[in-house]
């Protein structure tokens, strides 16, 4: 008998064909969960290898953060919180960058979080101009400009967070382009860039969409960026138009008004008792009269009181409070607020009228102890609560 | 045994089997994209910095009844007290304590009784008295005490917390929970970015026995070293990355955890609040949130967030666990037969076509066909009916998958930046995941079925008692003091209703 050794290739042909045809002779139950057993061995051992690739990814990035943090860290504040304008070589020299060095791309990744870090620490003591210049020295905005060009979404949308976060006034053309991208989130944090940075009419994209989604993340975030214009004297949107000119979105009017309240623009309190007077939808009926409240607008009173036979509960309720707001000490006031208390069929409402009767001077406070002297056994621990002092700070609803 | 039933019943499992593997599958691919889409647009610390300063962030109350806790209570009040957020207040319901717990708030917190005018928007049991401080401190002034008749269930106490809380949402936990310090963000957060009303948020959950937690806050999560918890945390971790992940992705959540729960407050007293009468209590009232949503012709999302929010202490030995499980098993019968117009109701959207008929079919099928399956095999051993040859093949195959799934739960949990600072600590999760199909399944499997006996005989449900061990913390302004403090005991204890098994 004469053997034949395999070698090479022929060896490995040999058994794989041996292992073929041992298969085909199975049944086709066995088949099945022979063929699945191995996908999910192999797929076992697929991600034990990914996560322990992970992991040591994480390490090293950890570590190399931790060496750049003990290496830059305390300069970089040091550096920020000079009030003398320092030159960028200047900069450069004591943080000990050398010249024409170009900076990897994994280090300006790593020191990335460090800079954030101490943005958000002495956000209020650090000089402009020299944080601006930190950034210039670490390549930061030439770093995003090139993370702005990637294919990955989501590394756009983190760059863009991450300029908002250390304030790296970088130019709004690298986000112009997705002003209007298919994406949603990529199209809202692109137009925040923009209105964060832009200079001219920053806006236009917001105002211009006729599909547009306001949500309350996007009212924190662009409350944000207004009070961040406004601290750097940079141009404002004119909100008394976004409350008139876009009625495609109720959201953004009611956005508009509370931002109205918030920046105490009292010249725009004609127009909004204006609005007041024509409008039909609750929810910004309700902005509208807390902002004239707040803005403590005297000759609203008679529209509030005018308004009270046709509005809802919601409404009725804010009117209250607008006018507990004003305190002007109108008798015509106390009269109607006496008569929202006896009108109430919820306790919601009859305990605003309440509160506001109770602090609105000493006509007020009378109303109040006159319908504490009428009050039934049902009522009485209303007043009992509006009375005490340490109930007064908690809202109730 | 007849042929034509073997037959039957061989088809019957082998379709059951597929089914479920190919759901799983399913659930899987969905909860990735989850996963990746929450990885791509959300950046905590973003978020975080632009919520601490806004004037939109919602205010958020924290509803936690306490029954006898008078060995932990300061520490945990402490702890709820010392969150990051803007705008959130702390309601403690004292559900008729026994012990100390109320003279111990009061005594701590300078608190003194006020002529709260209480309205009983949700039915409970009677109101004695509301507490508030008298101290300057303004973060004691977060603080509400209620002091209320026990109501024998967590139900009541939770509604009596509901009726008084002042915010546009309410989380609903337990005392001894420890959340973590983000965590009200974290579930505000998405109510905030969703064009829809967004009724409920779920945040993982895990058990905090074996961390290392210090002040109320958790600085080291690791898994349990004892076999019961071990075990029930990695149920835990599947059932949030995986199960209710994908089916927040569909928007076809089935329960919302009675432990770490984010409401909106309107919708929650609008649907009558928590049912004293459940024995599955949380996920009774999503479904009726649900019901109110959809009667009404609302557009509604209910939606789960991978990262972990709060940690939890589970059973510690079997009967514990027995007692929990059983409850459970009873939970689901009596929420099937409270809710069985859902089931297949189109009225009721994914909730009623997707996750009811699911739970209906692999939740509350399954210890019945798991069992009918445990009898089978024993009658073929004894006839010599068993195919060795395939047997362990098919054996292998399915303890494969399941140590697979196990795989991917863990790269999910790393994936969400939830891991364990010593990554070796997963090992445990692989060690429980090598024993739970042979020591801890049966034993569910058992369990259920005891909770099914029990409710269609009608036989009395006792709550039972919970022994916690807790976390003693240092008293303020001295360094670190950890350890056990043994015998605090929770009379309505804070275990998962019977759909946190769903998945698994």
């Amino acid at each position: 008998m004469e053997y034949y050794f395999l070698e090479g290739i022929e060896y490995w042909k040999y058994y794989i064909m041996l292992l073929y045809y041992r298969f085909i002779e199975l049944s086709p139950e066995i088949q099945v969960v022979s063929i699945f057993t191995t996908i999910c061995v192999i797929t076992f051992i697929f991600l034990v290898i990914g996560n322990i690739h992970h992991n040591n990814k994480k390490v090293r990035r950890n570590r190399g953060i931790q060496r750049l943090d003990e290496k830059y860290k305390a300069k970089i504040i040091e550096i920020a919180q000079r009030t003398d304008l320092m030159d960028l070589n200047d900069i450069t020299e004591e943080l000990d960058i050398p010249k024409n060095y170009r900076m990897k791309e994994k280090t300006t990744s790593r020191i990335i979080p460090i800079l954030i870090t101490v943005h958000r620490t002495y956000k209020d003591k650090i000089f402009r101009p020299n944080w601006e210049r930190i950034l210039q020295a670490f390549k930061i905005p030439p770093y995003f400009e090139m993370l702005m060009r990637s294919r990955n979404m989501g590394k756009r949308i983190k760059a863009l967070m991450q300029i908002a976060d250390m304030d790296a006034d970088l130019k709004e053309a690298v986000a112009s382009r997705y002003l209007f991208a298919k994406d949603k989130k990529m199209r809202m944090n692109a137009r925040l860039h923009v209105a964060r940075f832009g200079t001219s009419y920053p806006f236009k994209a917001l105002e211009e969409d006729a599909n547009l989604e306001f949500t309350e993340e996007m009212m924190v975030k662009y409350h944000n960026i207004l009070v961040y214009r406004n601290a750097n004297n940079l141009s404002m949107p004119n909100l008394i138009r976004w409350c008139n000119r876009t009625p495609v979105n109720e959201e953004l009017r009611i956005f508009a008004v509370n931002e109205i309240r918030l920046f105490k623009r009292y010249d725009d309190c004609p127009e909004l008792l204006e609005m007041l007077r024509n409008c039909r939808d609750e929810g910004f009926a309700c902005a509208l009269i807390k902002a004239l409240g707040e803005l403590e607008y005297i000759p609203a009173e008679g529209e509030f009181r005018h308004r009270y036979a046709n509005a809802s509960f919601a409404e009725r309720q804010a009117l209250a409070d607008a006018l507990g707001a004003i305190n002007s000490g109108n008798p015509e006031v106390v009269n109607y607020l006496v008569y929202d208390y006896r009108e109430s069929t919820d306790y919601i409402s009859k305990m605003k009228a309440l509160k506001v009767l109770y602090n609105y001077g000493r006509r007020g406070k009378d109303a109040f102890n006159m319908l504490k002297a009428e009050a039934g056994d049902e009522e009485k621990p209303l007043f009992t609560h509006i009375e005490n002092k340490l109930l007064d700070s908690r809202k109730y609803a | 045994m007849p042929e034509w039933f073997q037959t039957f019943f061989n088809y019957a499992v082998i379709f059951y089997s597929a089914f479920l593997i190919a759901s799983y599958i399913a659930m899987v691919l969905l909860a990735y994209k989850e996963h990746k889409k929450h990885r791509t647009y959300h950046y905590e610390k973003h978020v975080i910095d632009q919520m601490r300063t806004s004037p939109y962030t919602p205010g958020v109350s924290i509803v936690a009844p306490a029954y006898n806790e008078e060995k932990t209570i300061i520490n945990n009040v402490n702890s709820l007290l010392s969150l990051d957020y803007p705008d959130y207040e702390v309601v403690i319901v004292n559900d008729g304590s026994k012990d100390d717990t109320l003279k111990l708030l009061i005594d701590n917190f300078q608190l003194v009784k006020v002529p709260y005018a209480y309205v009983e928007k949700i039915k409970t049991k009677p109101v004695k008295g509301v507490y508030m401080t008298t101290s300057d401190n303004p973060v004691f002034k977060r603080l509400t005490v209620v002091d209320k008749e026990n109501g024998g269930t967590k139900a009541d106490a939770s509604n009596a917390g509901v009726n008084i809380v002042s915010n546009k949402y309410f989380v609903c936990t337990d005392v001894d929970c420890i959340i973590d310090k983000y965590a009200l963000y974290r579930v505000a957060w998405p109510t905030m970015t969703s064009t829809r009303k967004v009724i409920a948020v779920s945040a993982s959950m895990r058990m905090s026995n074996g961390c290392d937690v210090r002040n109320g806050q958790m600085i080291e999560p690791k898994p349990p070293h004892t076999p019961i918890p071990l075990f029930q945390d990695l149920e835990y971790a599947r059932s949030y990355l995986v199960g209710k992940q994908a089916l927040s992705a569909i928007n076809a959540m089935q329960n919302v955890s009675g432990g770490f729960g984010f409401f909106d407050t309107e919708i929650v007293i609008k649907a009558g609040g928590y049912d004293g009468d459940s024995f599955a209590e949380d996920m009774d009232m999503l479904a009726r949130m649900i019901r109110y949503m959809c009667d009404s012709g609302e557009d509604y999302r209910v939606v789960q967030i991978p990262e972990i929010c709060c940690w939890t202490e589970g059973p510690g030995n079997v009967k514990v666990l027995s007692r929990q499980r059983t409850r459970w098993g009873r939970g689901l019968l009596q929420f099937f037969i409270v809710h069985r117009d859902m089931v297949f109701n189109r009225t009721y959207r994914q909730y009623g076509m997707v996750t009811l008929p699911y739970i209906l079919i692999f939740e509350m099928l399954a210890p019945v066909i798991e069992f009918l399956g445990y009898i089978s095999i024993i009658w073929l051993f004894l006839s010599g009916g068993i195919n060795y040859h395939t047997v362990w093949l098919v054996f292998l195959a399915l303890y494969s998958f399941a140590q697979m799934l196990t795989m991917i739960i863990i790269s999910f949990d790393i994936y969400s930046d939830n891991s364990f600072k010593k990554r070796s600590s997963y090992r445990w999760f692989m060690l429980a995941s090598l024993l739970e199909p042979i020591m801890y399944h049966p034993l569910n499997v058992f369990f259920s079925l005891r909770g099914y006996v029990k409710h269609l005989i009608g036989a009395q449900m006792v709550w039972g008692n919970m022994t916690r061990k807790g976390f003693q913390q240092p008293v303020p302004g001295t360094e670190g003091a950890e350890g056990a403090t043994e015998g605090a005991e929770g009379a309505a204890p804070a275990e998962e209703s019977a759909a946190e098994e769903i998945s698994e």
